[in-house]
């Protein structure tokens, strides 16, 4: 009896010794943690002005491609009735020459169909980054309960601020905030003489 | 029986870089009368209050996924004759069987060619 009592008490002494351990170790993380923690939003926002940024430039190739697409349409028409007339002139040499630059022309159309096509890279990305941000709020939503039942101190000015992460998504930030617009930036080079 | 290039088709994803590319890419095949929607439940009203062709869907959109338009459209009475082709990235076995088993006409792979589609719109309407 003695001799059992005796080894439980050991047996609870070595999970006193297990859970104090383990919290010293979660406390020693707490600061990433809650640094990891508070990082998050700003990543899942980093993700969707990806999304945004792609989705803005790929909508302006396509814009440029359709006018491209425009152009090529009326040229054909264009040279297709150069090409009636000249046939009915008997003018064959030159016939031959413009069916030549006709097919060049639909050939390019094939290209620019193929530039449009080309641009769904945008929506592939775009459902991956969607992904990514639920992932992160998962993790972040996670990462919350760990702090809330662990019970971490909060220490947000120095936690933000420390780790690769925290430098990095510093850096972005700023690059959001210091990025310009090309034309305040060719307004501000004009009042220094620019032209 | 050759597909009608006067024919209204509603070409249906969240994404308008998507919905620009499958227009364009119909507009070079000779489809002219195309209309958008953003999602399966948009796309309904539109196909209710109108008459369509064609239907060419996204898989994964917000309010209303492209598979529960396609169920919604076979079991309307007014809309289930209506072709379905579904351009997704949802490249998966199983959701291949749930799409033909919904009813889909045909299935297109993220990210694909003109000819892709012209071929596929050729199959449906052959």
């Amino acid at each position: 009896m003695h001799n059992q009592a005796h080894k439980l008490y050991e047996e609870l002494g070595e999970l006193a010794r297990f859970v104090e351990s383990a919290m010293a170790a979660i406390s020693e993380v707490s600061p990433q943690i809650m640094s990891s923690t508070t990082q998050l939003p700003t990543a899942a926002s980093h993700l969707s002005d990806l999304s945004k940024m792609t989705e803005d430039g790929a909508l302006e190739v396509m814009r440029l491609t359709e006018m491209l697409q425009e152009s090529h349409g009326q040229a054909v028409k264009e040279l297709s009735a150069v090409v009636e007339t000249l046939r009915a002139m008997d003018c064959t040499t030159l016939v031959g020459r413009l069916e030549k630059v006709t097919s060049a022309l639909a050939q390019d159309d094939k290209h620019l169909t193929e530039i449009m096509t080309t641009l769904s890279f945008q929506d592939l990305v775009a459902q991956r980054v969607k992904k990514l941000v639920t992932i992160l709020n998962e993790v972040q939503g996670k990462l919350m309960e760990l702090v809330v039942v662990f019970g971490l101190q909060q220490n947000n000015r120095a936690s933000t601020d420390s780790g690769t992460a925290g430098e990095l998504l510093k850096q972005l930030e700023e690059s959001k905030t210091t990025a310009m617009q090309q034309k305040v930036a060719d307004d501000i080079l004009a009042q220094f003489g620019f032209k | 029986m050759p597909a009608d290039s006067n024919m209204k088709i509603l070409v249906v994803d969240d994404m308008v870089t998507m919905r620009r590319i499958v227009k364009n890419i119909l507009k070079q095949l000779g489809f002219a009368n195309v209309e958008e929607a953003e999602n399966g439940q948009e796309a309904l009203q539109k196909l209710r209050a109108d008459t369509y062709g064609f239907v060419v869907s996204d898989w994964n959109m917000p309010v209303m996924t492209g598979i529960d338009m396609l169920r919604a459209i076979r079991a309307d009475e007014k809309l289930k004759s209506t072709p379905v082709l579904m351009v997704t990235a949802e490249a998966q076995q199983s959701n291949l069987v749930e799409a033909v088993q919904a009813g889909v006409s045909n299935y297109i792979v993220k990210p694909f060619t003109a000819e892709t589609m012209q071929e596929k719109i050729g199959k449906i309407f052959k």
